[in-house]
Protein backbone atom coordinates (compact mmCIF):
# COMPACT_ATOMS: atom_id res chain seq x y z
CA UNK A 1 0.00 0.00 0.00
CA UNK A 2 2.97 2.38 0.74
CA UNK A 3 4.67 1.58 -2.24
CA UNK A 4 1.75 2.17 -4.38
CA UNK A 5 1.14 5.58 -2.56
CA UNK A 6 5.28 6.10 -3.63
CA UNK A 7 4.10 5.31 -7.45
CA UNK A 8 0.91 7.57 -7.30
CA UNK A 9 2.68 10.71 -5.53
CA UNK A 10 5.32 10.12 -8.58
CA UNK A 11 2.84 9.77 -11.37
CA UNK A 12 0.67 13.09 -9.75
CA UNK A 13 4.24 15.00 -9.64
CA UNK A 14 5.29 14.33 -13.07
CA UNK A 15 1.59 15.65 -14.16
CA UNK A 16 2.42 18.18 -12.39
CA UNK A 17 5.81 19.10 -14.12
CA UNK A 18 4.49 18.66 -17.09
CA UNK A 19 1.76 20.70 -17.02
CA UNK A 20 3.71 23.54 -15.29
CA UNK A 21 6.48 22.83 -18.42
CA UNK A 22 2.88 23.65 -21.04
CA UNK A 23 2.87 26.76 -19.48
CA UNK A 24 6.31 28.22 -19.86
CA UNK A 25 6.15 30.83 -22.19
CA UNK A 26 8.82 29.92 -25.18
CA UNK A 27 11.62 32.46 -27.05
CA UNK A 28 13.47 31.59 -30.05
CA UNK A 29 17.62 32.49 -30.44
CA UNK A 30 19.00 31.88 -33.30
CA UNK A 31 22.84 31.30 -34.20
CA UNK A 32 23.59 32.17 -37.77
CA UNK A 33 27.14 33.15 -38.61
CA UNK A 34 28.53 33.39 -34.91
CA UNK A 35 25.90 35.64 -33.98
CA UNK A 36 23.09 35.33 -31.10
CA UNK A 37 20.00 36.56 -33.03
CA UNK A 38 18.77 38.51 -31.94
CA UNK A 39 20.88 39.89 -29.63
CA UNK A 40 18.40 41.46 -26.94
CA UNK A 41 15.71 38.99 -25.98
CA UNK A 42 12.87 40.70 -24.04
CA UNK A 43 11.21 38.30 -21.25
CA UNK A 44 8.43 38.93 -18.14
CA UNK A 45 9.76 39.47 -15.18
CA UNK A 46 9.67 36.58 -12.16
CA UNK A 47 8.55 34.18 -14.72
CA UNK A 48 10.39 30.83 -15.91
CA UNK A 49 10.64 30.70 -19.57
CA UNK A 50 12.61 28.50 -22.00
CA UNK A 51 14.84 29.68 -24.58
CA UNK A 52 15.14 27.14 -27.71
CA UNK A 53 18.09 27.90 -29.20
CA UNK A 54 18.60 27.18 -32.84
CA UNK A 55 22.68 27.01 -34.22
CA UNK A 56 22.38 27.14 -38.06
CA UNK A 57 25.66 27.50 -38.40
CA UNK A 58 27.69 24.02 -39.17
CA UNK A 59 30.34 24.71 -35.98
CA UNK A 60 29.19 24.47 -32.23
CA UNK A 61 28.39 26.95 -30.05
CA UNK A 62 28.30 27.14 -25.83
CA UNK A 63 25.19 29.66 -24.56
CA UNK A 64 26.83 30.47 -21.46
CA UNK A 65 26.08 33.20 -19.05
CA UNK A 66 27.34 33.39 -15.07
CA UNK A 67 24.29 35.71 -14.59
CA UNK A 68 21.83 32.88 -15.44
CA UNK A 69 23.92 30.23 -14.13
CA UNK A 70 23.72 28.52 -17.72
CA UNK A 71 26.46 26.70 -19.83
CA UNK A 72 24.82 24.88 -22.85
CA UNK A 73 27.13 23.51 -25.93
CA UNK A 74 24.41 23.57 -29.36
CA UNK A 75 26.00 21.50 -31.76
CA UNK A 76 26.28 22.57 -35.38
CA UNK A 77 22.67 22.47 -37.16
CA UNK A 78 21.06 21.72 -34.04
CA UNK A 79 18.91 22.99 -31.41
CA UNK A 80 18.56 22.84 -27.32
CA UNK A 81 16.45 23.86 -24.68
CA UNK A 82 17.72 26.23 -22.19
CA UNK A 83 15.14 27.02 -19.12
CA UNK A 84 15.56 30.36 -17.53
CA UNK A 85 14.20 32.39 -14.74
CA UNK A 86 11.74 33.21 -12.67
CA UNK A 87 14.07 36.57 -12.83
CA UNK A 88 13.98 40.18 -11.44
CA UNK A 89 13.81 42.99 -13.51
CA UNK A 90 17.37 43.78 -14.94
CA UNK A 91 19.49 43.03 -17.77
CA UNK A 92 21.57 39.75 -17.87
CA UNK A 93 24.36 39.12 -20.26
CA UNK A 94 25.37 36.08 -22.28
CA UNK A 95 28.17 35.04 -24.67
CA UNK A 96 29.27 32.36 -27.00
CA UNK A 97 32.24 30.37 -25.84
CA UNK A 98 33.61 29.19 -28.64
CA UNK A 99 33.13 32.89 -30.67
CA UNK A 100 32.86 35.25 -27.39
CA UNK A 101 34.21 38.22 -29.53
CA UNK A 102 31.21 37.82 -32.12
CA UNK A 103 28.34 35.73 -30.27
CA UNK A 104 27.23 38.35 -27.44
CA UNK A 105 23.76 38.70 -26.48
CA UNK A 106 21.44 40.23 -23.30
CA UNK A 107 18.60 38.83 -21.66
CA UNK A 108 16.27 41.58 -20.88
CA UNK A 109 13.76 41.10 -18.20
CA UNK A 110 11.05 43.70 -17.81
CA UNK B 1 17.43 11.96 -20.77
CA UNK B 2 14.71 10.28 -18.53
CA UNK B 3 10.80 11.58 -19.14
CA UNK B 4 9.11 12.43 -15.91
CA UNK B 5 7.54 9.30 -14.68
CA UNK B 6 10.40 7.14 -15.53
CA UNK B 7 12.13 9.67 -13.71
CA UNK B 8 9.79 9.86 -10.30
CA UNK B 9 10.44 5.77 -10.67
CA UNK B 10 14.00 5.79 -10.58
CA UNK B 11 14.19 8.44 -7.41
CA UNK B 12 11.80 6.26 -5.71
CA UNK B 13 14.31 3.03 -5.96
CA UNK B 14 16.77 4.94 -4.46
CA UNK B 15 14.96 6.30 -1.82
CA UNK B 16 13.95 2.78 -1.02
CA UNK B 17 17.40 1.37 -1.04
CA UNK B 18 18.33 4.02 1.61
CA UNK B 19 16.45 3.33 4.78
CA UNK B 20 17.72 -0.48 3.96
CA UNK B 21 21.91 0.08 4.00
CA UNK B 22 23.73 0.81 6.82
CA UNK B 23 25.60 4.41 6.84
CA UNK B 24 29.02 4.87 5.34
CA UNK B 25 31.94 3.65 7.55
CA UNK B 26 35.47 5.83 7.04
CA UNK B 27 35.54 9.46 5.88
CA UNK B 28 33.10 10.45 3.11
CA UNK B 29 34.33 13.87 2.66
CA UNK B 30 34.77 14.38 -0.76
CA UNK B 31 34.08 16.33 -3.78
CA UNK B 32 29.85 17.75 -4.14
CA UNK B 33 29.24 16.39 -7.63
CA UNK B 34 26.26 19.02 -9.48
CA UNK B 35 23.88 17.06 -11.80
CA UNK B 36 25.51 18.87 -15.19
CA UNK B 37 27.70 17.64 -18.27
CA UNK B 38 29.00 20.12 -20.23
CA UNK B 39 28.87 18.31 -23.62
CA UNK B 40 32.41 17.99 -25.89
CA UNK B 41 33.75 18.95 -22.54
CA UNK B 42 37.21 17.03 -21.38
CA UNK B 43 38.42 17.44 -18.05
CA UNK B 44 41.73 16.77 -16.33
CA UNK B 45 41.15 16.99 -12.27
CA UNK B 46 43.49 16.54 -9.29
CA UNK B 47 41.77 16.35 -6.17
CA UNK B 48 43.25 16.02 -2.34
CA UNK B 49 41.28 15.24 1.20
CA UNK B 50 43.77 15.29 4.16
CA UNK B 51 41.93 14.11 7.46
CA UNK B 52 43.87 15.15 11.12
CA UNK B 53 43.76 12.61 13.71
CA UNK B 54 41.02 10.43 11.85
CA UNK B 55 39.53 7.56 15.05
CA UNK B 56 38.86 5.37 11.69
CA UNK B 57 42.43 5.17 10.50
CA UNK B 58 44.14 5.80 13.65
CA UNK B 59 46.67 7.72 12.00
CA UNK B 60 47.60 11.02 12.83
CA UNK B 61 47.14 12.35 9.08
CA UNK B 62 46.01 10.56 6.29
CA UNK B 63 45.35 11.76 2.70
CA UNK B 64 44.16 10.60 -0.18
CA UNK B 65 44.93 11.88 -3.78
CA UNK B 66 42.82 11.11 -6.82
CA UNK B 67 44.26 12.64 -10.22
CA UNK B 68 41.51 11.94 -12.98
CA UNK B 69 40.85 12.46 -16.89
CA UNK B 70 37.21 12.80 -18.16
CA UNK B 71 34.97 13.66 -21.11
CA UNK B 72 31.93 14.18 -21.85
CA UNK B 73 30.79 11.20 -24.25
CA UNK B 74 27.26 12.61 -24.96
CA UNK B 75 25.12 15.93 -24.19
CA UNK B 76 24.31 13.79 -21.03
CA UNK B 77 26.70 11.09 -19.85
CA UNK B 78 30.58 12.19 -18.49
CA UNK B 79 32.83 9.42 -18.00
CA UNK B 80 35.96 9.86 -15.68
CA UNK B 81 38.76 7.35 -14.95
CA UNK B 82 41.07 8.19 -11.86
CA UNK B 83 43.99 6.64 -10.31
CA UNK B 84 43.89 6.77 -6.55
CA UNK B 85 47.28 7.49 -4.25
CA UNK B 86 46.99 7.26 -0.35
CA UNK B 87 49.72 8.38 2.13
CA UNK B 88 49.56 9.20 6.01
CA UNK B 89 51.52 9.88 9.03
CA UNK B 90 53.33 6.24 9.27
CA UNK B 91 53.32 4.90 5.47
CA UNK B 92 54.53 6.57 2.23
CA UNK B 93 52.84 7.53 -0.59
CA UNK B 94 51.29 4.33 -3.13
CA UNK B 95 48.49 4.56 -5.94
CA UNK B 96 46.56 1.65 -4.42
CA UNK B 97 43.24 1.88 -6.63
CA UNK B 98 41.54 2.53 -9.51
CA UNK B 99 37.89 4.00 -10.01
CA UNK B 100 35.68 4.86 -12.83
CA UNK B 101 32.99 6.90 -12.72
CA UNK B 102 29.99 8.10 -15.13
CA UNK B 103 27.74 11.34 -14.24
CA UNK B 104 24.12 10.94 -15.85
CA UNK B 105 22.44 14.35 -16.28
CA UNK B 106 18.76 13.31 -15.97
CA UNK B 107 16.98 17.16 -16.44
CA UNK B 108 17.31 20.30 -18.50
CA UNK B 109 19.04 22.71 -15.95
CA UNK B 110 16.28 24.82 -14.05
CA UNK B 111 13.29 22.51 -16.34
CA UNK B 112 11.65 21.44 -13.01
CA UNK B 113 11.37 22.37 -9.32
CA UNK B 114 15.24 19.83 -8.73
CA UNK B 115 17.75 19.40 -11.24
CA UNK B 116 18.36 15.51 -11.12
CA UNK B 117 21.39 13.57 -12.06
CA UNK B 118 22.88 10.43 -11.24
CA UNK B 119 26.59 9.13 -10.20
CA UNK B 120 28.09 5.62 -10.94
CA UNK B 121 31.41 4.98 -9.34
CA UNK B 122 33.48 1.70 -9.53
CA UNK B 123 37.13 1.39 -7.23
CA UNK B 124 39.11 -1.41 -7.09
CA UNK B 125 42.13 -1.39 -4.66
CA UNK B 126 45.61 -2.54 -6.73
CA UNK B 127 46.74 -4.90 -4.12
CA UNK B 128 43.86 -6.25 -2.09
CA UNK B 129 40.54 -7.78 -3.32
CA UNK B 130 38.46 -5.00 -2.44
CA UNK B 131 35.65 -3.66 -4.54
CA UNK B 132 33.80 -0.92 -4.21
CA UNK B 133 30.08 0.45 -6.31
CA UNK B 134 28.26 3.36 -4.96
CA UNK B 135 25.31 5.13 -7.08
CA UNK B 136 24.64 8.55 -6.25
CA UNK B 137 21.60 10.23 -6.62
CA UNK B 138 22.29 14.17 -7.19
CA UNK B 139 19.86 17.07 -6.60
CA UNK B 140 20.22 21.26 -7.16
CA UNK B 141 17.93 23.85 -7.09
CA UNK B 142 18.51 26.99 -7.43
CA UNK B 143 17.69 30.10 -5.41
CA UNK B 144 18.58 33.60 -6.85
CA UNK B 145 21.83 33.73 -6.57
CA UNK B 146 22.43 30.35 -4.22
CA UNK B 147 22.44 27.40 -5.17
CA UNK B 148 21.94 23.94 -3.14
CA UNK B 149 23.11 20.76 -3.85
CA UNK B 150 22.83 17.49 -2.58
CA UNK B 151 24.55 14.12 -3.35
CA UNK B 152 22.74 10.78 -1.49
CA UNK B 153 24.20 7.78 -2.63
CA UNK B 154 24.10 4.30 -1.89
CA UNK B 155 27.72 2.24 -1.53
CA UNK B 156 28.19 -1.79 -2.14
CA UNK B 157 31.86 -2.89 -0.68
CA UNK B 158 32.94 -6.63 -1.21
CA UNK B 159 36.02 -8.56 -1.78
CA UNK B 160 38.10 -11.04 0.35
CA UNK B 161 39.70 -8.49 2.24
CA UNK B 162 36.22 -6.65 3.17
CA UNK B 163 33.40 -7.49 4.58
CA UNK B 164 30.78 -7.08 1.70
CA UNK B 165 28.03 -4.21 3.46
CA UNK B 166 25.99 -1.72 1.56
CA UNK B 167 26.30 1.78 3.29
CA UNK B 168 24.69 4.96 2.84
CA UNK B 169 26.18 8.68 2.38
CA UNK B 170 25.23 11.86 2.31
CA UNK B 171 27.07 15.05 1.10
CA UNK B 172 24.97 19.05 1.31
CA UNK B 173 26.38 22.22 -0.19
CA UNK B 174 25.08 25.93 -0.02
CA UNK B 175 26.60 27.90 -2.39
CA UNK B 176 26.23 31.50 -3.08
CA UNK B 177 27.38 32.66 -6.78
CA UNK B 178 29.18 35.41 -6.06
CA UNK B 179 31.11 35.84 -8.55
CA UNK B 180 33.17 33.70 -10.69
CA UNK B 181 36.11 33.59 -9.25
CA UNK B 182 35.08 33.31 -5.41
CA UNK B 183 31.80 31.59 -4.74
CA UNK B 184 31.53 30.98 -0.92
CA UNK B 185 30.01 27.64 0.54
CA UNK B 186 29.11 25.53 3.17
CA UNK B 187 29.12 21.73 2.95
CA UNK B 188 27.66 19.08 5.26
CA UNK B 189 28.93 15.35 5.10
CA UNK B 190 27.17 12.55 6.85
CA UNK B 191 28.21 8.75 7.17
CA UNK B 192 28.59 6.39 9.61
CA UNK B 193 32.07 7.63 10.94
CA UNK B 194 31.41 11.35 9.73
CA UNK B 195 29.67 13.74 10.98
CA UNK B 196 31.24 16.92 9.25
CA UNK B 197 30.85 20.53 8.62
CA UNK B 198 32.60 23.61 7.43
CA UNK B 199 33.25 26.52 4.66
CA UNK B 200 34.60 26.10 1.04
CA UNK B 201 35.51 28.52 -1.50
CA UNK B 202 35.03 27.68 -5.03
CA UNK B 203 35.81 29.55 -8.29
CA UNK B 204 36.85 29.23 -11.80
CA UNK B 205 39.12 31.48 -13.91
CA UNK B 206 38.65 31.09 -17.80
CA UNK B 207 41.76 30.62 -19.54
CA UNK B 208 41.01 31.12 -23.09
CA UNK B 209 38.38 29.59 -25.46
CA UNK B 210 36.76 26.43 -24.38
CA UNK B 211 39.92 26.56 -21.29
CA UNK B 212 38.76 27.18 -17.87
CA UNK B 213 40.71 26.08 -14.78
CA UNK B 214 38.11 25.59 -11.52
CA UNK B 215 39.06 25.36 -7.55
CA UNK B 216 37.66 24.15 -4.61
CA UNK B 217 39.45 24.65 -0.97
CA UNK B 218 38.04 24.53 2.06
CA UNK B 219 37.83 22.27 5.82
CA UNK B 220 35.39 20.74 7.54
CA UNK B 221 35.13 19.87 11.28
CA UNK B 222 34.31 16.68 12.80
CA UNK B 223 31.22 16.90 14.84
CA UNK B 224 31.55 14.00 16.86
CA UNK B 225 34.30 11.98 18.29
CA UNK B 226 34.41 9.46 15.47
CA UNK B 227 34.87 11.80 12.97
CA UNK B 228 38.57 13.60 12.12
CA UNK B 229 39.43 16.56 14.14
CA UNK B 230 39.35 18.50 10.91
CA UNK B 231 39.69 17.54 6.94
CA UNK B 232 41.32 19.62 4.56
CA UNK B 233 39.88 19.15 0.71
CA UNK B 234 41.12 20.55 -2.47
CA UNK B 235 40.19 20.39 -6.52
CA UNK B 236 41.67 21.73 -9.56
CA UNK B 237 39.88 20.96 -12.52
CA UNK B 238 41.48 21.88 -15.74
CA UNK B 239 38.65 21.98 -18.57
CA UNK B 240 39.10 22.06 -22.10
Amino acid sequence: MKRAQQWACAVLCSLAAGMAQARTPVFELEIRDHLFIPEDIVIPANTKVKLVVINHDVTPEEFESYELNREKVILGGSKANIFIGPLAPGIYPFFGEFNPRTAQGRVVVE
Amino acid sequence: MLSGNSRGGLMLVVFAALPAAAVADGSVVDKVYHPYVEQLEWELEWRAVQEQNSPASAAQRQATHRVGLGRAVSEFVFAEAYLVGREGSDSGFTIDAWELEALWQLSEQGEFLLDYGLLFELEKYRHEEIWEYSTTLLLERELGRFSATANLGVIYEWGDDIEDEFETAAALQARYRHSPLLEPALELYLGEDTRALGPMLLGMARLGSRQALRWEAGVVWGLDATTADYTLRAVLEYEF
